[in-house]
């Protein structure tokens, strides 16, 4: 049975942005799909859903529709993002911690 | 901050994955099926790797036939983050993870960080769990959110631009409404000044 159809939910990102052809990218739907040789032991089913039944990512589709632009641009000017966003601090620097009150918007930085 | 790590990663080469953990969804969001959700991100971008496709074919035959535990996750989890140049994981809203389970989810994060030391991990959350974090990494970097009073200014401007009910406007009420909502904003939820029609407050 060609199982080809599988739920397309992976990646963040807009699907209709020129994502070039980064494979890094979170644009890149994913069309591999899983074809199970049907021999009769294979399981059918979706091998990423079995990893998690969350879906963050149609979370991250519905906050950004509500979304103003620039929102939170400050953040990355800060000395502290550099520092964190490049790396160069290893494990020991691995973490950004945003801390606020509930409602203070930290969800919506863009 | 998802995307604007993704606007990067088109230019550079790193992973994104990430997640906001609800506090209404606290017993789904297992440990497992965090670390679960993280991993599938990264590697459903593409074919699935060959020991996905096998650990899942196994899983399915044994009985049961439920998603992998923790530690099996784990395994895979560090194989493909090493797999990647470099990885970038979000958690949003780390306090309303189940108490019980923030141990074991920072425990998770940071044997990821060990293993590849380039991997960064971007928090968010109320003030105590800094405290939790730091039990597990030695030096988080902290950056304190509040509201910016321009960012309220244009958000409260755009809204009212887009009033549906242009006519019961004046510029006495809109200057009124401009002054007041800026002098009440110190530290608090926007949504609790009776401005309710702002479905979403988007400062930061």
């Amino acid at each position: 049975m060609d199982h080809s159809t599988h739920e397309q939910s992976i990646g963040f990102g807009d699907n209709n942005a020129n994502s070039g052809n980064n494979i890094n990218s979170f644009n890149t739907a994913n069309n591999g799909s899983f074809n199970t040789a049907n021999n009769g032991t294979v399981p059918v089913g979706d091998p990423l859903r079995w990893l998690s039944p969350l879906e963050p990512v149609k979370r991250h589709h519905g906050l950004r529709s509500h979304r103003f632009e620039g929102v939170g641009d400050w953040l990355l000017e800060t000395s502290e993002w550099r520092e964190w966003r490049g790396g160069e601090g290893g494990a020991g620097k691995a973490v950004l911690f945003c801390s606020g009150n509930p409602g203070v918007g930290k969800t919506h930085l863009r | 901050m998802i995307d604007r790590l993704c606007d990067q990663a088109r230019e550079e080469d790193l992973a994104v994955a990430g997640l906001y953990i609800d506090y209404h969804a606290q017993q789904e969001q297992t440990v497992a099926n965090i670390m679960g959700a993280i991993l599938k991100q990264l590697v459903g971008r593409g074919d699935i790797p060959e020991y996905i496709r096998e650990a899942f074919q196994k899983g399915q035959m044994e009985f049961g036939g439920g998603g992998p535990r923790l530690a099996h996750l784990m395994r895979m989890l560090r194989i493909a983050v090493a797999s990647l140049p470099q990885v970038f994981i979000c958690i949003d809203a780390l306090d309303e993870c189940l108490p019980k389970n923030i141990p074991d989810l920072l425990v998770s994060l940071r044997d990821i960080v060990r293993e590849s030391p380039k991997t960064r991990i971007f928090l968010t959350g109320r003030p105590h769990v800094g405290e939790d974090i730091q039990r597990y990494f030695s030096k988080p970097v902290v950056i304190p959110i509040s509201p910016s009073q321009d960012d309220i200014r244009d958000y409260v401007e755009m809204r009212l631009d887009r009033d549906d009910e242009p006519e019961a406007m004046n510029e006495d009420l809109r200057a009124d409404i401009m002054r007041v909502i800026q002098e009440k904003i110190s530290d608090m939820y926007v949504g609790t000044l009776g401005v309710s029609t702002l479905p979403m407050v988007n400062t930061y």
